[in-house]
């Protein structure tokens, strides 16, 4: 129970830290007692806000219905919609020439929404936006070791060669840019200085990217954050996968050979 | 026989188109096409495959016997947010299912296709192939079906929710998948073929993932749809089978007693469909793949309809065209070795 409550501070110290000194920018609040488990589907999420002060909340649900949010010292709880699948959880704020957003998608359970993620991805949330092309779906999730791809778009244009920072919880950072089409591949960093045998085992960290545009006066600064996870390879062998697979084609041969013979018999 | 009055190969085209659109869809359809479609198909499209463009019905079902079920039995409360995820993924698979019935096993399932496309193989590299099984052992296996979808969907899932036994078996059947292996390494991911050394159970039901998978790929070689018989969505089939709107039907005449070309054709050595007197011959083992009606020889005496539509009723022209095209196809089986010595 103590190396719980002791991994919870040590995550929610890193993660502060990390979004320190970023741009407006969500982050999981660190949890009171643990993670919530499969039991908790329907429970409330409670986010961080960093940086946000007097900015917009609102949570647009997958058929693009927004609610306004409250946030009380950036603390923001996420109630259950009643609707299945992403709902973005969106923070603005403007000056009449800095125009900041963060973005996360949060997955709810609920009732089938009818809905496409899709849908949600492609709605306008502000001007400048890091959309995931994809987001994950069933069975699939942000892996450290892999490559993550998104669009950087303004004003639902593809935002060519643009400089984008990423920077993780677990302290890496680099400067990535989008290709001609506005395609950005980050390459998750394998960061995770402990690491347990099993997904059960281990925490996520966080990633945050943060695009930054300017048209004429105006600028434009958008964050998009969210959750990733220890590649699940340190744990998987391929290698002594597919020698089994071998061996179960011996086996099948044997058998094979084995009826065979019996039946010439 | 012209190709497209052959029921086979039009049967194999259609696998083929299914496979393509199961196993590649999403780049096509859109990636989260599962969610649109249905995201509970009657057949082993796997939701690992990161190009599918939808998945099996007993991904959600193990999930929600583990998540919802198992935890709300602990609890003691029984709402509907707990029996209606798991109504509304059993509605969906039946609407699909009434529209095509088993026939979703013999024309759609991607691991069906590729076990068939081994036997073909195996037919052209001419391994003796086993036309079938030994009854005993037809009657041993047979069972096995029912304890997959029995202990691997519906107890495991729900035992593990419950806290009876660990994660490892939340989704066990899909641990286990051939399909998981192979719709994942079509769409060119390594990821799922591996040895899990995080824990014992995981380990165990890797070793049997993989093994099973290397049994398939050798034993189709020789042997007609090794796991069909073992597959639960075989099982999950048979529970409806009454509600699909395509039929196998039999008009008995005394010729059939001497026949027995029919349970002779069927990949799945039903040797009922021969024997059995009555008019629904949709056996629990049934895949709908129309053999038994290609190759019985005797005029509408079986037919495969589609509510009252006949799609395919049994013809003595077909049935010795069939033939023809069936032997040209297989060519002169190679003795084997001990025949020959003698």
């Amino acid at each position: 129970m103590k190396i719980k409550v002791l991994a919870g501070v040590m995550l929610a110290v890193a993660l502060f830290s990390f979004t320190a000194q970023a741009a407006m920018s969500w982050a999981p609040a660190p949890a009171k007692h643990g993670h919530g488990g499969h039991g908790g589907r329907h429970a409330a999420k409670t986010f961080m806000l960093h940086d946000g002060v007097g900015a917009e909340l609102s949570l647009i649900n997958p058929k693009l219905s927004v609610m306004p949010m409250q946030g009380e010292h950036g603390r923001v709880t996420v109630k259950s919609t009643g609707m299945d699948n992403y709902h973005a959880l969106l923070a603005t704020r403007s000056d009449g020439k800095l125009y900041e957003s963060a973005v996360r998608y949060v997955y709810m359970f609920g009732k089938p929404s009818g809905e496409s993620p899709s849908l949600l991805i492609k709605h306008a949330k502000a001007a400048l936006e890091i959309k995931p092309a994809p987001l994950a779906r069933e069975h699939w999730r942000y892996y450290s070791n892999t490559e993550a791809v998104f669009v950087v778009s303004y004003k639902g244009k593809p935002l060519a060669n643009t400089t984008v920072l990423l920077k993780t919880a677990n302290g890496s950072d680099a400067v990535l840019q989008t290709d001609v089409a506005g395609k950005l591949i980050v390459a998750l960093p394998e960061d995770f200085s402990i690491i347990k045998s099993g997904r059960m085992g281990n925490r996520p960290s966080e990633f945050l990217l943060t695009a930054n545009y300017a048209e004429g006066e105006q600028r434009f600064t958008t964050t998009f954050s969210s959750a990733y996870h220890i590649n699940p390879e340190h744990w998987q062998s391929t290698e002594l996968g597919l020698a089994t697979v071998v061996a179960g084609m011996l086996l099948g041969g044997l058998i094979t050979v084995r009826s065979r013979r019996r039946k010439e018999k | 026989m012209p190709l497209w009055k052959n029921l086979s190969v039009i049967r194999k085209v259609v696998q083929l188109l299914a496979f393509l659109f199961l196993v590649y869809g999403s780049v096509f359809v859109g990636f989260y096409s599962a969610d649109k479609l249905s995201g509970a198909f009657p057949v082993l499209a796997c939701a690992y495959d990161a190009k599918t463009a939808d998945y099996c019905v007993l991904i959600p079902l193990q999930h929600q016997f583990g998540h919802l079920l198992g935890p709300a039995i602990n609890a003691g409360a029984f709402g509907l947010s707990v029996i209606m995820p798991i109504l509304t993924t059993l509605a969906t698979f039946i609407i699909l299912f009434v529209l095509l019935n088993k026939a979703f096993c013999g024309w759609l399932c991607p691991l069906g296709f590729f076990q068939e496309v081994i036997g073909m193989i195996g037919q052209k590299l001419r391994f003796n192939r086993t036309d079938s099984l030994d009854d005993n052992l037809v009657d041993r296996i047979r069972p096995a079906k029912w304890l997959m979808l029995g202990l691997l969907v519906v107890l495991f899932p729900l035992a593990s929710g419950m806290g009876f036994v660990g994660h490892e078996l939340g989704d066990p059947f899909c641990k286990i998948c051939p399909s998981r292996i192979l719709t994942s390494l079509a769409a060119g991911q390594l990821n799922q073929l591996y040895i899990d050394t995080s824990s014992t159970g995981y380990m165990i039901l890797s070793i049997i993932a993989d093994t099973m998978f290397g049994l398939i790929l050798v034993l189709s070689l020789s042997m007609r749809q090794p796991f069909c018989r073992i597959c639960p969505m075989l099982a999950m089939h048979a529970l409806f089978r009454k509600v699909g709107l395509v039929k196998l039907v039999k008009n008995y005449t005394p010729r059939c007693e001497k026949c027995g070309l029919c349970s002779k054709a069927c990949p799945m050595d039903i040797r009922e469909i021969h024997t059995s007197k009555e008019k629904d011959i949709l056996f629990p083992d049934c895949t709908l793949c129309g053999r038994c009606v290609e190759f019985c020889p005797d005029k509408g005496v079986m037919a495969m309809k589609y509510a009252v539509i006949p799609i395919k009723v049994s013809d003595p022209q077909y049935f010795k065209e069939r033939n023809k095209a069936q032997k040209a196809w297989e060519g002169k089986q190679k003795p084997s070795r001990r025949v020959k010595k003698g």
